[in-house]
Protein backbone atom coordinates (compact mmCIF):
# COMPACT_ATOMS: atom_id res chain seq x y z
CA UNK A 1 0.00 0.00 0.00
CA UNK A 2 2.90 2.12 -0.30
CA UNK A 3 2.58 5.36 -2.27
CA UNK A 4 4.76 6.42 -5.20
CA UNK A 5 6.03 10.20 -5.05
CA UNK A 6 4.38 10.67 -8.23
CA UNK A 7 8.51 12.31 -9.72
CA UNK A 8 8.59 12.05 -13.73
CA UNK A 9 10.46 13.73 -16.36
CA UNK A 10 11.48 16.66 -14.88
CA UNK A 11 12.78 15.11 -11.81
CA UNK A 12 14.43 11.89 -14.29
CA UNK A 13 16.12 15.16 -16.00
CA UNK A 14 17.31 16.50 -12.39
CA UNK A 15 18.88 13.67 -11.27
CA UNK A 16 20.96 12.65 -15.09
CA UNK A 17 22.05 16.81 -15.23
CA UNK A 18 22.72 16.72 -11.60
CA UNK A 19 24.93 13.65 -11.89
CA UNK A 20 26.70 15.09 -15.44
CA UNK A 21 27.26 18.61 -13.11
CA UNK A 22 28.95 16.69 -10.36
CA UNK A 23 30.70 14.29 -12.30
CA UNK A 24 32.00 17.04 -14.79
CA UNK A 25 33.28 19.02 -11.72
CA UNK A 26 34.91 16.43 -9.95
CA UNK A 27 36.97 15.47 -13.09
CA UNK A 28 37.61 18.90 -13.87
CA UNK A 29 38.94 19.25 -10.25
CA UNK A 30 41.46 16.03 -10.85
CA UNK A 31 42.59 17.10 -13.84
CA UNK A 32 43.41 20.80 -12.67
CA UNK A 33 45.03 19.79 -9.73
CA UNK A 34 46.53 16.53 -10.90
CA UNK A 35 46.71 16.74 -14.13
CA UNK A 36 49.36 18.71 -17.14
CA UNK A 37 49.00 22.26 -17.82
CA UNK A 38 48.03 20.51 -21.62
CA UNK A 39 44.58 19.43 -19.35
CA UNK A 40 43.25 23.29 -19.29
CA UNK A 41 40.79 22.34 -21.85
CA UNK A 42 39.33 19.36 -20.24
CA UNK A 43 39.49 21.48 -16.51
CA UNK A 44 37.90 24.64 -18.60
CA UNK A 45 35.25 22.93 -20.25
CA UNK A 46 34.25 20.37 -16.91
CA UNK A 47 33.58 23.52 -14.46
CA UNK A 48 31.65 25.39 -17.21
CA UNK A 49 29.35 22.33 -17.92
CA UNK A 50 28.67 22.33 -14.21
CA UNK A 51 27.77 25.65 -13.55
CA UNK A 52 25.40 25.74 -16.78
CA UNK A 53 24.06 22.32 -15.90
CA UNK A 54 23.65 23.52 -12.15
CA UNK A 55 21.86 26.45 -13.17
CA UNK A 56 19.45 23.86 -15.19
CA UNK A 57 19.32 21.62 -12.25
CA UNK A 58 17.62 24.82 -10.20
CA UNK A 59 15.07 25.75 -12.87
CA UNK A 60 14.26 21.92 -13.26
CA UNK A 61 13.46 21.39 -9.14
CA UNK A 62 11.82 24.43 -8.70
CA UNK A 63 9.22 23.69 -11.92
CA UNK A 64 8.00 20.81 -10.19
CA UNK A 65 7.43 22.59 -7.43
CA UNK A 66 4.58 23.90 -9.79
CA UNK A 67 4.56 27.18 -7.44
CA UNK A 68 7.83 28.41 -8.04
CA UNK A 69 8.19 30.83 -4.97
CA UNK A 70 7.82 27.76 -2.87
CA UNK A 71 10.77 26.46 -3.62
CA UNK A 72 11.84 29.26 -1.15
CA UNK A 73 10.48 27.32 1.51
CA UNK A 74 13.26 24.83 1.33
CA UNK A 75 15.70 27.63 2.46
CA UNK A 76 14.06 28.39 5.80
CA UNK A 77 14.76 24.82 6.99
CA UNK A 78 17.96 22.76 7.54
CA UNK A 79 17.64 19.32 8.42
CA UNK A 80 21.40 17.14 8.10
CA UNK A 81 19.78 13.92 8.33
CA UNK A 82 17.14 14.70 5.55
CA UNK A 83 19.05 14.29 1.96
CA UNK A 84 16.38 16.57 -0.16
CA UNK A 85 16.91 19.71 2.68
CA UNK A 86 20.48 19.05 2.45
CA UNK A 87 20.60 18.57 -0.98
CA UNK A 88 18.39 21.87 -1.54
CA UNK A 89 21.43 23.63 -0.17
CA UNK A 90 23.97 22.04 -1.56
CA UNK A 91 22.96 22.73 -4.67
CA UNK A 92 23.73 26.06 -3.96
CA UNK A 93 26.59 25.64 -2.74
CA UNK A 94 28.11 23.65 -5.40
CA UNK A 95 26.75 26.34 -7.80
CA UNK A 96 29.09 28.92 -6.05
CA UNK A 97 31.87 26.41 -6.79
CA UNK A 98 30.91 26.08 -10.06
CA UNK A 99 30.77 29.45 -10.77
CA UNK A 100 33.90 30.32 -9.35
CA UNK A 101 36.05 27.93 -10.73
CA UNK A 102 34.50 28.64 -14.14
CA UNK A 103 35.44 32.02 -13.21
CA UNK A 104 39.01 31.58 -12.58
CA UNK A 105 39.39 29.26 -15.14
CA UNK A 106 39.30 32.16 -17.93
CA UNK A 107 41.89 34.43 -15.86
CA UNK A 108 45.15 34.34 -16.63
CA UNK A 109 48.25 34.45 -13.58
CA UNK A 110 49.50 31.49 -11.44
CA UNK A 111 48.45 33.16 -8.48
CA UNK A 112 44.82 32.39 -10.17
CA UNK A 113 45.81 29.27 -11.17
CA UNK A 114 46.69 27.94 -7.89
CA UNK A 115 43.79 30.00 -5.91
CA UNK A 116 41.57 28.05 -8.52
CA UNK A 117 42.90 24.23 -7.72
CA UNK A 118 42.69 25.38 -4.49
CA UNK A 119 38.80 25.98 -4.64
CA UNK A 120 38.34 22.85 -6.46
CA UNK A 121 39.72 20.79 -4.28
CA UNK A 122 37.16 22.18 -1.71
CA UNK A 123 34.46 21.56 -4.33
CA UNK A 124 35.25 18.41 -5.53
CA UNK A 125 33.27 17.33 -2.23
CA UNK A 126 30.50 19.54 -3.00
CA UNK A 127 30.41 17.72 -6.50
CA UNK A 128 30.68 13.91 -5.64
CA UNK A 129 28.05 15.26 -3.18
CA UNK A 130 25.55 16.28 -6.04
CA UNK A 131 26.27 13.52 -8.39
CA UNK A 132 25.71 10.53 -5.22
CA UNK A 133 22.70 12.60 -3.16
CA UNK A 134 19.62 12.11 -5.49
CA UNK A 135 20.66 8.30 -4.89
CA UNK A 136 20.59 8.14 -1.54
CA UNK A 137 17.69 10.73 -1.56
CA UNK A 138 16.09 7.62 -3.23
CA UNK A 139 16.97 5.29 -0.98
CA UNK A 140 15.47 6.91 2.10
CA UNK A 141 12.20 5.99 1.65
CA UNK A 142 9.74 3.77 2.18
CA UNK A 143 9.89 1.91 -1.46
CA UNK A 144 11.63 -1.52 -1.95
CA UNK A 145 13.17 -1.23 -5.01
CA UNK A 146 14.75 2.30 -4.20
CA UNK A 147 15.79 1.60 -0.41
CA UNK A 148 16.77 -2.21 -0.61
CA UNK A 149 20.05 -2.77 -2.59
CA UNK A 150 21.81 0.25 -0.09
CA UNK A 151 23.90 1.04 -3.04
CA UNK A 152 21.75 3.65 -4.86
CA UNK A 153 23.66 6.53 -4.29
CA UNK A 154 27.20 4.72 -4.95
CA UNK A 155 25.36 4.09 -8.30
CA UNK A 156 24.51 7.15 -9.25
CA UNK A 157 27.73 8.70 -8.43
CA UNK A 158 29.43 6.35 -10.56
CA UNK A 159 26.97 7.11 -13.29
CA UNK A 160 27.35 10.78 -13.04
CA UNK A 161 31.19 10.11 -13.09
CA UNK A 162 30.91 7.85 -16.70
CA UNK A 163 28.28 10.46 -18.28
CA UNK A 164 30.23 13.51 -16.37
CA UNK A 165 33.14 12.58 -18.12
CA UNK A 166 31.57 10.95 -21.53
CA UNK A 167 29.68 14.81 -21.59
CA UNK A 168 33.58 16.66 -21.08
CA UNK A 169 34.46 14.60 -24.10
CA UNK A 170 31.53 14.91 -26.66
CA UNK A 171 32.26 18.67 -26.01
CA UNK A 172 35.99 18.43 -26.84
CA UNK A 173 35.34 16.58 -29.72
CA UNK A 174 32.85 19.23 -31.11
CA UNK A 175 35.43 22.01 -29.93
CA UNK A 176 37.85 20.18 -31.82
CA UNK A 177 39.96 19.24 -29.49
CA UNK A 178 39.62 15.53 -30.24
CA UNK A 179 43.62 15.48 -30.74
CA UNK A 180 44.92 16.54 -27.41
CA UNK A 181 46.08 14.92 -24.41
CA UNK A 182 43.15 15.82 -22.36
CA UNK A 183 40.65 14.73 -24.61
CA UNK A 184 42.94 10.99 -24.23
CA UNK A 185 43.34 10.98 -20.59
CA UNK A 186 39.16 12.17 -20.20
CA UNK A 187 38.49 9.25 -22.41
CA UNK A 188 40.75 7.12 -20.76
CA UNK A 189 38.65 8.55 -17.47
CA UNK A 190 35.64 7.20 -18.43
CA UNK A 191 36.62 3.90 -19.61
CA UNK A 192 37.81 3.29 -16.21
CA UNK A 193 34.11 5.04 -14.90
CA UNK A 194 32.11 2.66 -16.80
CA UNK A 195 34.12 -0.43 -15.39
CA UNK A 196 33.18 0.42 -12.17
CA UNK A 197 29.28 1.41 -12.79
CA UNK A 198 29.86 -2.33 -14.38
CA UNK A 199 30.54 -3.38 -11.30
CA UNK A 200 28.64 -1.51 -8.97
CA UNK A 201 25.48 -2.10 -11.37
CA UNK A 202 25.78 -5.87 -11.07
CA UNK A 203 26.38 -5.63 -7.02
CA UNK A 204 23.25 -3.38 -6.98
CA UNK A 205 21.01 -6.02 -8.79
CA UNK A 206 22.54 -9.11 -6.81
CA UNK A 207 21.95 -7.08 -3.62
CA UNK A 208 18.60 -6.43 -4.75
CA UNK A 209 17.24 -9.61 -5.74
CA UNK A 210 13.38 -9.77 -6.19
CA UNK A 211 12.96 -6.02 -5.51
CA UNK A 212 14.96 -6.00 -8.88
CA UNK A 213 11.72 -6.83 -11.06
CA UNK A 214 10.59 -3.34 -12.14
CA UNK A 215 13.72 -2.87 -14.08
CA UNK A 216 14.90 -6.58 -14.73
CA UNK A 217 11.31 -8.49 -16.02
CA UNK A 218 9.04 -5.61 -16.08
CA UNK A 219 8.09 -3.29 -18.62
CA UNK A 220 10.85 -1.47 -18.52
CA UNK A 221 13.33 -4.23 -18.94
CA UNK A 222 13.69 -3.60 -22.59
CA UNK A 223 15.07 -0.05 -21.79
CA UNK A 224 16.80 -1.28 -18.64
CA UNK A 225 18.99 -3.95 -20.54
CA UNK A 226 18.97 -2.70 -24.01
CA UNK A 227 19.23 0.83 -23.53
CA UNK A 228 21.62 1.12 -20.43
CA UNK A 229 23.50 -2.43 -20.06
CA UNK A 230 24.09 -2.82 -23.38
CA UNK A 231 24.50 0.30 -25.44
CA UNK A 232 25.13 3.17 -22.94
CA UNK A 233 27.61 0.90 -21.19
CA UNK A 234 28.90 -1.95 -22.68
CA UNK A 235 29.20 -1.09 -26.33
CA UNK A 236 31.11 1.89 -25.31
CA UNK A 237 33.70 0.46 -23.34
CA UNK A 238 33.74 -2.17 -26.37
CA UNK A 239 34.14 0.67 -29.07
CA UNK A 240 37.00 2.18 -26.77
CA UNK A 241 38.55 -1.59 -25.89
CA UNK A 242 38.85 -2.39 -29.39
CA UNK A 243 40.16 0.47 -30.91
CA UNK A 244 37.78 1.07 -34.05
CA UNK A 245 38.18 4.35 -35.98
CA UNK A 246 34.71 5.27 -34.76
CA UNK A 247 34.70 9.76 -34.30
CA UNK A 248 34.46 9.62 -30.37
CA UNK A 249 31.29 11.46 -30.39
CA UNK A 250 29.58 8.29 -30.52
CA UNK A 251 30.80 6.01 -27.55
CA UNK A 252 30.25 9.55 -25.30
CA UNK A 253 26.73 10.25 -26.68
CA UNK A 254 25.71 6.49 -26.02
CA UNK A 255 27.25 6.76 -22.29
CA UNK A 256 25.19 9.77 -22.00
CA UNK A 257 21.79 8.60 -23.21
CA UNK A 258 22.49 4.92 -21.19
CA UNK A 259 23.02 7.13 -18.20
CA UNK A 260 19.36 9.43 -18.82
CA UNK A 261 17.73 5.87 -19.07
CA UNK A 262 19.28 4.83 -15.48
CA UNK A 263 17.41 7.96 -13.99
CA UNK A 264 14.47 7.00 -16.15
CA UNK A 265 13.85 3.51 -15.48
CA UNK A 266 14.66 3.71 -11.65
CA UNK A 267 12.42 6.83 -11.33
CA UNK A 268 9.39 5.57 -13.61
CA UNK A 269 9.41 2.42 -11.99
CA UNK A 270 7.99 3.98 -8.84
CA UNK A 271 5.88 6.12 -11.08
CA UNK B 1 4.93 18.37 25.97
CA UNK B 2 1.38 17.17 26.94
CA UNK B 3 0.45 13.95 27.44
CA UNK B 4 0.27 11.85 24.50
CA UNK B 5 -2.87 11.50 22.99
CA UNK B 6 -3.71 8.30 20.92
CA UNK B 7 -6.37 6.57 19.10
CA UNK B 8 -6.97 3.18 18.91
CA UNK B 9 -8.67 0.99 16.76
CA UNK B 10 -10.13 -2.49 17.75
CA UNK B 11 -10.98 -4.11 14.16
CA UNK B 12 -12.96 -6.80 16.15
CA UNK B 13 -15.83 -4.71 17.18
CA UNK B 14 -15.68 -2.92 13.12
CA UNK B 15 -19.31 -3.42 11.52
CA UNK B 16 -17.87 -1.74 8.57
CA UNK B 17 -20.78 0.94 8.34
CA UNK B 18 -17.92 4.17 7.19
CA UNK B 19 -19.41 6.30 9.53
CA UNK B 20 -15.93 7.21 10.79
CA UNK B 21 -14.75 7.82 6.79
CA UNK B 22 -18.21 9.96 6.71
CA UNK B 23 -17.24 11.96 9.43
CA UNK B 24 -13.65 12.69 8.89
CA UNK B 25 -15.19 13.83 4.96
CA UNK B 26 -17.35 16.28 7.02
CA UNK B 27 -15.37 17.67 9.49
CA UNK B 28 -12.40 18.36 7.66
CA UNK B 29 -14.52 19.44 4.61
CA UNK B 30 -12.98 16.58 2.32
CA UNK B 31 -15.06 16.70 -0.83
CA UNK B 32 -16.31 13.13 -2.51
CA UNK B 33 -14.55 11.59 -5.06
CA UNK B 34 -15.71 9.42 -7.88
CA UNK B 35 -15.66 5.51 -6.41
CA UNK B 36 -13.84 2.97 -8.00
CA UNK B 37 -14.11 -0.80 -8.38
CA UNK B 38 -11.37 -2.41 -5.45
CA UNK B 39 -12.31 -6.23 -5.98
CA UNK B 40 -14.56 -5.52 -2.50
CA UNK B 41 -17.20 -3.15 -0.60
CA UNK B 42 -13.98 -1.09 0.02
CA UNK B 43 -13.89 1.89 -1.45
CA UNK B 44 -10.97 3.87 -1.92
CA UNK B 45 -8.08 1.71 -2.52
CA UNK B 46 -6.16 3.54 -1.00
CA UNK B 47 -5.79 7.07 1.13
CA UNK B 48 -6.27 9.82 -1.13
CA UNK B 49 -5.70 13.14 -0.70
CA UNK B 50 -9.65 13.61 0.15
CA UNK B 51 -10.04 10.26 2.78
CA UNK B 52 -7.81 10.22 5.45
CA UNK B 53 -9.85 7.47 7.08
CA UNK B 54 -10.36 4.34 5.12
CA UNK B 55 -12.17 1.33 6.04
CA UNK B 56 -10.78 -1.45 4.50
CA UNK B 57 -12.59 -4.72 3.98
CA UNK B 58 -10.65 -7.85 3.43
CA UNK B 59 -12.45 -11.09 2.11
CA UNK B 60 -10.93 -14.13 3.81
CA UNK B 61 -11.31 -17.37 2.85
CA UNK B 62 -12.49 -20.10 5.64
CA UNK B 63 -12.31 -23.49 6.68
CA UNK B 64 -15.18 -24.53 5.15
CA UNK B 65 -14.44 -22.98 1.84
CA UNK B 66 -16.50 -19.69 2.65
CA UNK B 67 -15.79 -15.97 2.97
CA UNK B 68 -15.49 -14.10 5.97
CA UNK B 69 -14.86 -10.46 6.62
CA UNK B 70 -12.02 -8.10 8.24
CA UNK B 71 -12.92 -4.90 8.47
CA UNK B 72 -10.57 -2.08 9.74
CA UNK B 73 -10.89 1.54 9.61
CA UNK B 74 -7.74 2.28 9.11
CA UNK B 75 -5.64 6.08 8.99
CA UNK B 76 -2.51 7.57 9.43
CA UNK B 77 -0.57 6.27 12.46
CA UNK B 78 1.23 9.67 13.45
CA UNK B 79 4.13 7.33 14.11
CA UNK B 80 6.73 8.27 17.01
CA UNK B 81 9.50 8.02 14.21
CA UNK B 82 7.75 9.58 11.48
CA UNK B 83 8.96 8.89 8.06
CA UNK B 84 7.06 11.60 6.67
CA UNK B 85 8.50 13.87 9.14
CA UNK B 86 12.13 13.16 8.78
CA UNK B 87 11.97 13.59 5.09
CA UNK B 88 9.90 17.22 4.86
CA UNK B 89 12.95 19.35 3.53
CA UNK B 90 10.63 22.91 4.79
CA UNK B 91 9.78 21.90 8.27
CA UNK B 92 6.19 21.58 6.95
CA UNK B 93 5.74 18.08 8.37
CA UNK B 94 5.90 18.77 12.13
CA UNK B 95 4.99 17.31 15.92
CA UNK B 96 1.92 18.83 18.17
CA UNK B 97 2.60 19.27 22.01
CA UNK B 98 0.07 16.18 21.58
CA UNK B 99 2.79 13.56 19.37
CA UNK B 100 0.63 13.86 16.82
CA UNK B 101 2.12 14.54 12.97
CA UNK B 102 0.49 17.10 11.13
CA UNK B 103 0.85 18.87 7.94
CA UNK B 104 1.47 22.75 7.92
CA UNK B 105 -0.30 23.41 4.27
CA UNK B 106 1.19 27.23 4.26
CA UNK B 107 4.49 26.03 4.51
CA UNK B 108 4.21 22.62 2.58
CA UNK B 109 5.67 23.50 -0.84
CA UNK B 110 4.81 20.27 -2.74
CA UNK B 111 8.10 18.31 -3.09
CA UNK B 112 5.86 15.01 -2.32
CA UNK B 113 8.88 13.58 -0.79
CA UNK B 114 6.94 12.53 2.30
CA UNK B 115 4.32 10.94 0.00
CA UNK B 116 6.87 8.26 -0.55
CA UNK B 117 8.61 7.92 2.66
CA UNK B 118 5.48 6.82 4.40
CA UNK B 119 5.71 2.93 5.37
CA UNK B 120 2.17 3.21 5.27
CA UNK B 121 1.41 5.34 2.09
CA UNK B 122 -0.94 7.73 4.02
CA UNK B 123 0.69 10.89 2.53
CA UNK B 124 -0.85 12.11 -0.47
CA UNK B 125 -0.64 14.28 -2.42
CA UNK B 126 -3.64 17.14 -3.61
CA UNK B 127 -2.83 17.94 -7.20
CA UNK B 128 -5.39 21.06 -6.90
CA UNK B 129 -3.20 22.85 -3.80
CA UNK B 130 -0.21 21.42 -5.14
CA UNK B 131 0.42 20.28 -1.56
CA UNK B 132 0.55 17.08 0.42
CA UNK B 133 -1.97 16.49 3.04
CA UNK B 134 -2.99 13.42 5.73
CA UNK B 135 -5.43 12.79 8.71
CA UNK B 136 -4.55 15.70 10.88
CA UNK B 137 -6.00 14.08 13.60
CA UNK B 138 -8.60 16.57 14.02
CA UNK B 139 -6.01 19.01 15.27
CA UNK B 140 -8.71 22.09 15.48
CA UNK B 141 -10.56 19.40 17.55
CA UNK B 142 -8.11 17.86 20.34
CA UNK B 143 -6.64 21.60 20.47
CA UNK B 144 -10.75 22.16 21.58
CA UNK B 145 -11.06 19.30 23.84
CA UNK B 146 -12.74 17.28 21.57
CA UNK B 147 -12.37 13.88 20.21
CA UNK B 148 -11.37 12.86 16.32
CA UNK B 149 -14.39 13.58 14.14
CA UNK B 150 -14.12 9.57 13.68
CA UNK B 151 -13.45 8.31 16.90
CA UNK B 152 -16.62 11.08 18.04
CA UNK B 153 -18.93 8.72 15.23
CA UNK B 154 -18.15 5.64 15.69
CA UNK B 155 -21.40 3.61 16.97
CA UNK B 156 -19.51 0.20 18.69
CA UNK B 157 -16.37 2.50 19.66
CA UNK B 158 -13.94 0.51 17.44
CA UNK B 159 -12.51 3.32 17.49
CA UNK B 160 -11.58 4.91 20.87
CA UNK B 161 -9.61 7.90 21.71
CA UNK B 162 -7.72 8.86 24.58
CA UNK B 163 -4.53 9.33 26.74
CA UNK B 164 -2.04 6.91 24.84
CA UNK B 165 -1.20 4.74 27.96
CA UNK B 166 -4.36 4.01 29.18
CA UNK B 167 -5.41 3.10 25.93
CA UNK B 168 -2.23 0.76 25.75
CA UNK B 169 -3.59 -0.69 28.75
CA UNK B 170 -7.03 -0.99 27.62
CA UNK B 171 -5.76 -2.58 24.37
CA UNK B 172 -3.73 -5.26 25.85
CA UNK B 173 -6.84 -6.44 28.61
CA UNK B 174 -9.13 -6.73 25.03
CA UNK B 175 -6.24 -8.92 23.48
CA UNK B 176 -6.06 -11.55 26.07
CA UNK B 177 -9.94 -11.20 26.03
CA UNK B 178 -9.81 -11.98 22.43
CA UNK B 179 -7.32 -14.89 22.98
CA UNK B 180 -9.34 -16.53 25.72
CA UNK B 181 -12.60 -16.76 23.14
CA UNK B 182 -10.14 -18.54 20.70
CA UNK B 183 -9.20 -15.59 18.20
CA UNK B 184 -5.74 -17.27 18.23
CA UNK B 185 -4.28 -14.55 15.80
CA UNK B 186 -5.87 -11.46 18.04
CA UNK B 187 -2.67 -8.91 18.25
CA UNK B 188 -1.51 -5.48 18.64
CA UNK B 189 -0.07 -3.57 16.19
CA UNK B 190 2.03 -0.25 17.32
CA UNK B 191 1.33 -0.22 20.40
CA UNK B 192 4.51 -1.02 21.79
CA UNK B 193 6.68 2.26 21.82
CA UNK B 194 9.46 -0.10 21.85
CA UNK B 195 8.73 -1.53 19.03
CA UNK B 196 9.06 -0.54 14.99
CA UNK B 197 9.11 3.08 14.45
CA UNK B 198 8.93 3.68 18.47
CA UNK B 199 5.11 3.00 18.33
CA UNK B 200 2.32 4.44 16.47
CA UNK B 201 -0.35 6.96 18.22
CA UNK B 202 -2.81 5.71 16.37
CA UNK B 203 -2.67 1.99 16.86
CA UNK B 204 -4.68 -1.31 16.36
CA UNK B 205 -6.16 -4.41 17.08
CA UNK B 206 -5.93 -6.97 14.60
CA UNK B 207 -7.65 -10.30 14.23
CA UNK B 208 -4.98 -11.74 12.03
CA UNK B 209 -1.56 -11.15 10.58
CA UNK B 210 -0.42 -7.43 10.08
CA UNK B 211 0.45 -8.71 6.06
CA UNK B 212 -3.63 -9.99 5.51
CA UNK B 213 -4.16 -6.11 6.36
CA UNK B 214 -2.11 -4.85 4.02
CA UNK B 215 0.42 -3.49 6.73
CA UNK B 216 4.24 -4.13 6.95
CA UNK B 217 5.40 -6.33 9.37
CA UNK B 218 7.95 -4.09 10.59
CA UNK B 219 7.91 -0.69 9.44
CA UNK B 220 11.27 0.99 9.29
CA UNK B 221 12.09 4.35 9.43
CA UNK B 222 13.35 5.06 5.62
CA UNK B 223 16.09 7.69 7.08
CA UNK B 224 18.05 4.54 8.43
CA UNK B 225 19.07 4.04 5.69
CA UNK B 226 20.86 7.68 5.25
CA UNK B 227 24.09 6.72 6.94
CA UNK B 228 24.93 3.26 5.54
CA UNK B 229 24.11 4.07 2.20
CA UNK B 230 26.44 7.46 2.18
CA UNK B 231 29.17 5.88 3.63
CA UNK B 232 28.86 3.53 0.25
CA UNK B 233 28.54 6.62 -2.09
CA UNK B 234 31.87 7.66 -0.02
CA UNK B 235 33.14 4.66 -1.30
CA UNK B 236 32.33 4.71 -4.80
CA UNK B 237 33.66 8.28 -4.69
CA UNK B 238 36.91 7.23 -3.78
CA UNK B 239 37.10 4.48 -5.86
CA UNK B 240 35.72 6.98 -8.98
CA UNK B 241 38.26 9.65 -7.34
CA UNK B 242 41.42 6.84 -7.66
CA UNK B 243 40.37 6.09 -11.50
CA UNK B 244 40.26 9.47 -12.81
CA UNK B 245 43.67 10.37 -10.67
CA UNK B 246 45.48 7.17 -12.62
CA UNK B 247 44.16 8.67 -16.01
CA UNK B 248 45.15 12.34 -15.58
CA UNK B 249 48.20 11.83 -12.92
CA UNK B 250 51.08 12.68 -14.94
CA UNK B 251 52.91 15.41 -12.79
CA UNK B 252 56.52 15.53 -12.52
CA UNK B 253 56.36 12.34 -15.91
CA UNK B 254 58.12 12.62 -18.60
CA UNK B 255 55.67 12.26 -21.83
CA UNK B 256 57.09 8.49 -22.28
CA UNK B 257 55.87 7.54 -19.42
CA UNK B 258 52.19 8.01 -20.13
CA UNK B 259 51.68 4.52 -22.27
CA UNK B 260 53.33 2.80 -19.35
CA UNK B 261 50.78 4.31 -16.52
CA UNK B 262 48.08 3.44 -18.74
CA UNK B 263 48.70 0.00 -18.83
CA UNK B 264 49.37 -0.52 -15.27
CA UNK B 265 46.29 1.50 -14.12
CA UNK B 266 43.91 -0.69 -16.06
CA UNK B 267 44.92 -3.30 -13.51
CA UNK B 268 44.45 -0.99 -10.94
CA UNK B 269 40.83 -0.02 -11.76
CA UNK B 270 39.76 -3.21 -11.72
CA UNK B 271 40.59 -4.33 -8.73
CA UNK B 272 39.32 -1.54 -7.43
CA UNK B 273 35.79 -2.33 -9.06
CA UNK B 274 35.61 -5.68 -7.61
CA UNK B 275 36.96 -4.89 -3.78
Amino acid sequence: MLKPPDWHLLIVWYFFLGGIAGGAYFTAAIADNFGSARDKSVFRVGYVLALLLVSVCGILLILDLGTPSRFLNMLKSFKFWDPMSIGAWMLGVFGMFAFGSSALSFMGGEGMARLRRRLSLIGIISGFFIAAYTGVLLSATAMPFWREARLMGALFLASGASTGMAAISLFLYLFGESAGEGYKKVKRADRYAIMFELVVLAVFLALLGGAAGPIVSGHLAPLFWGGLVVAGLVIPLLLDVSGLRLPGAVPAALVLVGGFILRYVIVMANA
Amino acid sequence: MARTLAMFTDTSLCIGCRACQVACKEWNELPSEQPEWTGSYQNHATFTDKTYRLVRFIEKPQANGELSWLLMSDVCKHCAQAGCLDACPTGAIYRTEYGTVNINQDVCNGCRYCVSSCPFGVVSFNHETGRANKCTFCNDRIHNGLGPACAKTCPTESIQFGFRDELVTKAGKRVAALKDMGYKEAQLYGADSNGPLGGLNAFFLLLDKPTTYALPEKPALPQRNVIVDSLLSVGSALLVGVGALLAFRQRGRADGGAVKAGAATDGDAKDGGHA
